[in-house]
């Protein structure tokens, strides 16, 4: 657990910080992330190169979790046992490994302004669509399209096609 | 909600910025529909926004305070392992309520003992001493008002993982299993028994084959008559 942490706090506790906006918070989440990941430890497989995409599947729960219920607001539990969670950091692990996190990064800054905004609002603060478009002042039709053409930018910019 | 609809919402869903009503609509209809394979596409896009964040280097006190919480619950672990190895599925009924009771032994054992301190052992239906000749002892501790039966053994070696030890109680109709046990390395323990042993005439452990057996088929190591 010791390497683990050593190989990837900085990704997990940037993660958690970029969320939350706090140290102290983004500590407690990826100590309760690494924690849930060694209690799982022996149900995980290191070669697939899963471990850690479900630590960052964890601490982006976690953490919108925290910054949700702040707001009074409850998340959908997240599924721990990482069998269940597996499709999920199958494709985390697919975009980092096929396109290349810069390229990803790349790929969210050349959206237009707007899109990039409302994409971040969702996966940064954990805000529903309807939440967004009451916090920007925009339809509710605005909020669906811009997610959608965003992510569908980053689809193009990145090239991945269906298996 | 329709195709169409859930197009519009592609986006929202992939990001998880549905509120909980209109997530389970969109769940259901993609349950029953294959005309939406790209979602998959964008949920991955989606979740490959965790590596858009800045790394960030935490202070080395996380770590510390980490490996304190895995130390802690490394000792928790080893504490209860015993208890966790019971080979619940393959008991018979008697002895899988005797687990399932186990379950709980930490709570049961403290509560029993409170119970001992408190009425100056009211209460206690008998306490019986169990021995052998060799280094291995224990106690047994009944009260029959609450059904419940507490051994105390210690000096019971480890067993490798296919042996386990048995508890019998013994009355004129022949043994009855009524639990089994492993011992931690410290080759003790506290067995918590949900059990009536108001008939029984003797208390008895064997070794026996993982799981358990219907019947001893060796002989007591730890005994006492009641």
């Amino acid at each position: 657990m010791e390497t683990l942490y050593d190989r990837f706090s900085r990704q997990a506790f940037g993660l958690a910080y970029r969320i939350l906006g706090d140290g102290p918070s983004a500590e407690d989440v990826v100590q309760e992330a690494f924690l849930t990941i060694w209690r799982q430890a022996d149900r995980l497989d290191p070669a697939r190169g899963r471990v850690i995409s479900f630590l960052m599947t964890v601490v982006h729960h976690k953490a919108i979790d925290l910054l949700r219920s702040r707001r009074g607001q409850v998340t959908e539990p997240l599924p721990l046992n990482p069998i269940l969670a597996e499709q999920g950091a199958d494709v985390l692990e697919m975009a980092a490994r096929s396109m290349g996190r810069d390229a990803i990064r790349q790929a969210l800054q050349s959206l237009p302004e707007e899109q990039r905004n409302s994409i971040e609002m969702a996966y940064f603060q954990g805000l529903t669509h309807v939440e967004i478009a009451a916090a920007l002042g925009i339809p509710l039709g605005t909020v669906k399209s811009r997610l959608r053409l965003g992510l569908e930018k980053m689809r193009a910019a990145l090239r991945i096609r269906p298996d | 909600m329709d195709c169409e609809e859930i197009r519009e919402l592609a986006g929202a869903y992939a990001l998880k910025a549905l509120p909980p009503e209109i997530l389970q609509e969109v769940k259901a209809h993609l349950a029953g529909c294959t005309a939406h394979p790209d979602i998959a596409d964008l949920e991955a896009l989606a979740q490959s926004l965790a590596w858009t964040a800045p790394e960030k280097t935490p202070p080395a006190a996380l770590k510390a305070r980490l490996m304190t919480a895995i130390r802690g619950e490394t000792t928790e672990e080893r504490r209860t392992s015993w208890i966790l190895a019971w080979p619940w599925p393959r008991l018979a009924p008697q002895a899988l309520i005797a687990v399932l009771m186990v379950a709980v032994v930490g709570l049961l054992t403290w509560n029993i003992v409170l119970q001992i301190s408190q009425d100056d052992g009211q209460g206690i239906t008998f306490v019986r001493s169990m021995t052998d000749s060799g280094a291995a002892s224990g106690r047994i501790i009944y009260m029959q008002e609450q059904g419940t039966a507490l051994l105390i053994v210690e000096g019971l070696e480890p067993l490798p993982s296919d042996m386990t030890y048995q508890v019998w109680a013994i009355d004129e109709s022949g043994p009855q299993g009524i639990g089994l046990f492993t011992t931690t390395p410290t080759a003790e323990g506290t067995i918590v028994l949900q059990v009536d042993l108001s008939r029984a005439t003797s208390i008895a452990i064997t070794i026996e084959r993982a799981g358990g057996s219907l019947l001893p088929t060796s002989a007591p190591i730890l005994s006492a008559e009641i």
